[in-house]
């Protein structure tokens, strides 16, 4: 809150600015007291949304914590690249989602990570395009429970789980995912149908390892 | 194939139900879109069509939406502690 500013020095210039530098846009000249006002009206109501999309990527609780901070902290910073009135919660998970690729994905504990452009090659080969239907029944997902589904959706690679949470978990809209993800809106909707299929299958797996796909009629 | 008899999930088929569908593959995506939101007029007017005359259309749309809302509902939400969230607030003070 101290009016000495000083902020040009060493904090505007970073690399890992939210924005690529080339669109910087305009940057909007905030007092102090309306960046505070922006990062508590805007900012800080979206926390439990981006702390549970930070806990679903990371897996982990302490990764989450560091994640969230960096990402509010960098928010903060970076607060004239942020245009009053557009959508903040979009533009904070861009943030988070590009400082877990950045900062944690290289030492995220994920076991044998299976690389996405191999899935999606995986996926897009012949065989899987002709018919690729889970053979599950909706009865059976009804009788599974929230930590089996995220015991499913954990075992995803993370580019698919990442798409999922965005977009059954958090609500986002296809357009909204293509901003935060940086990918055209045509990916994003083969992404999401590819790492349904895939879910499915794990969901399958497990109902039948757990006996719940027995034929009954109630 | 309208005299294939009915299954235990398919007790009230209408008769010319379909029990097979040539373009699940596509079926699916259209009934994705239309979970999601994002179908266009034309593609619900087109689902509506198959959920009432193509069986394995209608399934697909039941599971669909019960792996959504398994998803959106039953999932937990983990929350921000409250000292990561004293924490942040403190850390930006100190910027400016």
């Amino acid at each position: 809150m101290s009016d000495t500013p000083t902020r040009d020095d060493d904090q505007t210039q970073q690399p890992d600015s939210p924005q690529p530098a080339a669109e910087a846009p305009a940057r909007a000249s905030y007092t102090d007291q309306q960046k505070y006002q922006i990062f508590n009206k805007e900012f800080m109501p979206h926390i439990d949304s981006m702390y549970n999309f930070a806990f679903r990527l990371t897996m982990d609780e302490d990764d989450a914590n560091d994640l969230v901070q960096d990402t509010y902290l960098k928010a903060f910073r970076f607060i004239s690249s942020f245009e009053q009135g557009t959508n903040a919660k979009a533009w904070l998970f861009r943030i988070l989602k590009n400082s877990f690729i950045n900062d944690y994905r290289k030492k995220s504990k994920e076991p044998a990570k299976v690389d996405y452009q191999d899935v999606e090659t995986t996926y897009n080969s012949e065989d899987a395009e002709t018919e690729h239907t889970v053979d599950l029944r909706a009865e059976t997902v009804s009788d599974l429970i929230g930590d089996e589904v995220a015991t499913a959706l954990n075992s995803l690679p993370v580019d698919f789980r990442t798409v999922i949470i965005l977009c059954d978990i958090e609500g986002f809209t296809y357009e909204e995912m293509a901003k935060i993800l940086d990918i055209p809106i045509g990916t994003v909707r083969s992404r999401l149908h590819r790492a349904r299929n895939l879910l499915k299958e794990k969901l399958r797996d497990y109902a039948s390892s757990m006996g719940y796909d027995e034929e009954s009629d109630e | 194939m309208q005299t294939s008899l009915p299954s235990s999930s398919s007790s009230t088929d209408k008769p010319g139900m379909k029990h097979e569908c040539g373009h699940r593959a596509d079926c699916l995506k259209m009934i994705q879109l239309i979970v999601d939101g994002e179908a266009t007029e034309q593609q619900l007017a087109r689902l509506k069509d198959n959920l009432e005359t193509c069986r394995p259309c209608i399934e697909m749309y039941h599971l669909e939406r019960e792996v959504k809302e398994l998803l959106t509902k039953r999932m937990e939400k983990k929350c921000c502690p409250d000292q990561l969230i004293a924490t942040i607030k403190s850390k930006i003070l100190t910027f400016s």
